[in-house]
């Protein structure tokens, strides 16, 4: 469920957040006054002190407030409604904000006794800490991909429709694609292209010029040529979007050429899903789209492509 | 310590609340500069006698920082004090004891306490749902770092609701819960609104039914247990005795003051139920030397109804745990015998945002002056105020004295 807010962990909170992806839950001790601290911080909210340790605890409490909401306190908290918001009161005195989970809204009191839940909230593996009564099974709500429960196409895809919203995000990923095929952008293409564009600058197209005048030793190929050769390069996007009447390209969100593609190098490119918004216009899925010298780890071309489908 | 109580309230301006839909549209710097002349107007004092301006720094519209210069720029007039006040619901008062400070300090002679609080009209670039995504966090910080994006939002903990529905639920665990006295505090604001053709609920009367009938939001706060937010704002001109004394109307001395601040999250205070308007009353009623029952009326904050109940006890109204009790058995109308938010409350009146805090001040002022019409209270000298911010996070309270 990314579309709710998640949380950014800082240097300061990662132990936390790790801990809790790796299935424990720690907290801040200090050494000084052997005060116990939550949400994390670099001092000690008792004495100030920042000789603060990192503790395995076991997370049991008890329940200090809660409230059951009848609206949802973001139109994304809807399918937990209502929403079961606590204060739980760990045994180390600190209180943390968090919601209740598994139980009938009658099971709930202040001060009934708690343990934790680890529930995993993405694919990535990031856990949020929420409770439940002390006498339940529960321990852990492990991650259901929304992606896992849609159907596939001849080529493998999954396919996702416009219309669903926690699918679409669950596509947005840090991972690219596998590398697409390789192409060379020899003198020849690029002589077509200074044609065509009529940006025959000598940097592209004069390659004894370029072996004396120029930095990098050699012609290079347009950025804009660059760009454009993605129709050639083919990569597997691992989905379909479906579902929809039209579907555009809305231009780029943001276009760099950050190395140059020397004359006879050869090309490959990958992509990602970097988000994917919603609005009147549309479902606007952005594509990033890299295209790298094959063997050079800097892009040649970063091109955050809007794709619109209405 | 403390005031010697030689500063006063001596005017004051207010918008009628509206519904931001259909309000007018003004530049804060605009709204500050219409509510300073309509509050001298209202002292019967000059523009050139304004030497001290107190302000909203956040939320203003036209700038983050350097508010104070720009707003002394606009309006035309040179400070011996400035200041930004940053406490939510609690700024009004936080801003008038500041002032009071500042004038017995002899740093000033006379401040104008602002707060703009209409919607500033859209630039030709600006998009107005775009800016209304942007206010969808409300108080809450989205900064990377900040400990409430991180550990409140992913969890659903937002807004104001929550909280305080958590406060009352702590409350009613310890010492238990009448819907009933709490639908009371908005009926008896209700009936003291039907007598101020300014509120935005006059003319609507409320029954205890309707409150226990109305939508439940968190439990257990019903819909009409939350304050409305409207378009307004305020303006109230604090100064010296000497200033003071040559305005139209009977002053309302600054006797005694309290603020008291420790937490954002309620999660995080010591005791949920003890909120830190105990502490700042306290000081408060000591600094003026004078007791709660000696007030003529108490003027208390009211986004929630359990935020009156938590600060009718906390303040020394009555004891702890008895407050239901205490609403139920004291007719809180302004005919009544525990006159409480005499102008309807921000429940009935509409909360202005930050300066909704100032229609308490400013109602004080008004009951004290005399100038209160239908709903003038027969003996009116001494007042209780109190101001709340967040979530119970800051608190404070005044003292204020007819001259």
């Amino acid at each position: 469920m990314s579309l709710k807010p998640m949380p950014e962990m800082t240097e300061i909170s990662k132990p936390f957040w790790q801990g809790l992806n790796e299935g424990e839950i720690r907290i801040q001790q200090c050494n000084a006054c052997e005060g116990w601290v939550f949400y994390p911080r670099r001092h000690c909210t008792h004495c100030l002190s920042h000789d603060l340790e990192w503790k395995p605890v076991s997370g049991k409490g008890t329940l200090y407030s809660y409230t059951l909401t009848r609206i949802p306190t973001l139109p994304e908290f809807a399918d937990e409604m209502p929403q079961a918001l606590a204060v739980v009161e760990l045994e180390q005195g600190v209180r943390v904000n968090t919601t209740l989970v598994g139980l009938e809204e009658d099971e709930i009191q202040v001060g009934m006794a708690l343990k934790p839940v680890l529930d995993q909230v993405d694919a990535k593996g990031n856990t949020l800490l929420r409770f439940t009564a002390a006498d339940k099974a529960l321990d852990s709500l492990p991650y259901e991909n929304p992606l896992d429960s849609l159907p596939r196409n001849d080529k493998g895809q999954v396919q996702v429709g416009v219309d669903n919203p926690v699918a679409l995000q669950a596509l947005v990923s840090d991972q690219f694609t596998d590398w697409s095929n390789s192409i060379v952008v020899d003198q020849e293409l690029i002589n077509a292209f200074a044609e065509l564009s009529g940006d025959n600058y000598w940097i592209h197209t004069d390659p004894e010029r370029a072996a004396k005048d120029s930095p990098f030793g050699t012609t290079i190929a347009h950025g804009a040529l660059v760009q454009i050769l993605q129709s050639r390069l083919t990569f597997a996007l691992p989905f379909e979007i479906t579902g929809f009447q039209t579907m555009v390209n809305y231009g780029s969100d943001r276009l760099r050429f950050p190395s140059p593609v020397p004359a006879g190098s050869e090309i490959q490119a990958r992509a990602r899903v970097k988000s994917v918004q919603q609005s009147r216009k549309g479902t606007a899925l952005t594509l990033e789209v890299n295209i790298h010298v094959v063997g050079n780890d800097r892009p040649s071309v970063i091109n955050d492509l809007v794709i619109l489908y209405r | 310590m403390g005031l010697r109580g030689d500063a006063a309230i001596v005017g004051a301006a207010q918008y009628k609340p509206e519904k931001y839909a259909t309000a007018p549209q003004m530049f804060h710097l605009e709204q500050v500069a219409d509510l300073a002349s309509r509050a001298l107007e209202d002292a019967g004092l000059k523009a050139s006698d304004l030497d001290g301006l107190v302000i909203n720094g956040p939320q203003f519209h036209e700038a983050s920082v350097f508010v104070p210069a720009m707003a002394a720029e606009y309006l035309g007039i040179e400070l011996n004090f400035a200041e930004v006040v940053d406490l939510g619901g609690c700024t009004p008062v936080g801003m008038i004891w500041r002032a009071a400070a500042a004038i017995e300090m002899g740093q000033c002679e006379a401040v104008l306490c602002v707060i703009p609080m209409r919607m500033a009209p859209f630039g030709p670039s600006e998009d107005p749902a775009w800016m209304a995504r942007a206010m969808r966090f409300g108080g809450h910080s989205t900064a990377y770092g900040a400990p409430e994006a991180e550990f409140d939002l992913p969890y659903g903990h937002m807004g104001q609701n929550t909280g305080y529905a958590m406060i009352a639920q702590r409350y009613a665990a310890q010492y238990g819960y009448d819907p009933e006295a709490m639908a009371k505090i908005c009926v008896d604001q209700r009936t003291n609104a039907q007598a101020n053709p300014d509120a935005m609920f006059y003319g609507k009367p409320l029954t205890v039914e309707d409150v226990l009938g109305s939508k439940m939001v968190a439990d257990p706060l019903h819909v009409l247990e939350i304050v409305m937010p409207v378009a307004g704002g305020a303006a109230v001109i604090v100064t010296s005795r000497d200033v003071a004394k040559r305005t139209k109307h009977r002053p309302a001395y600054v006797k005694g003051f309290g603020e008291r601040l420790s937490f954002k999250s309620p999660s995080y205070a010591n005791d949920m139920t003890v909120t830190p308007v105990a502490a700042a009353a306290k000081r408060a009623f000591e600094m003026a030397g004078v007791k709660p029952q000696d007030m003529d009326a108490a003027q208390i904050y009211d986004c929630y109804t359990i935020t009156v109940l938590l600060s009718l006890e906390d303040a020394g109204f009555c004891p702890k745990g008895e407050g239901m009790r205490f609403i139920k058995e004291n007719d809180l109308t302004f005919k009544g015998n525990f006159p409480l938010n005499t102008h309807g409350g921000q429940l009935s009146f509409g909360q202005a945002g930050s300066a909704g805090g100032f229609s308490q001040v400013i109602e004080a002022y008004t009951q004290i002056a005399g100038r209160a019409d239908a709903r003038q209270l027969k003996r009116c000298d001494q007042v209780f105020v109190s101001g709340t911010g967040g979530v119970m996070s800051e608190q404070g309270a005044l003292i204020l004295q007819g001259g």
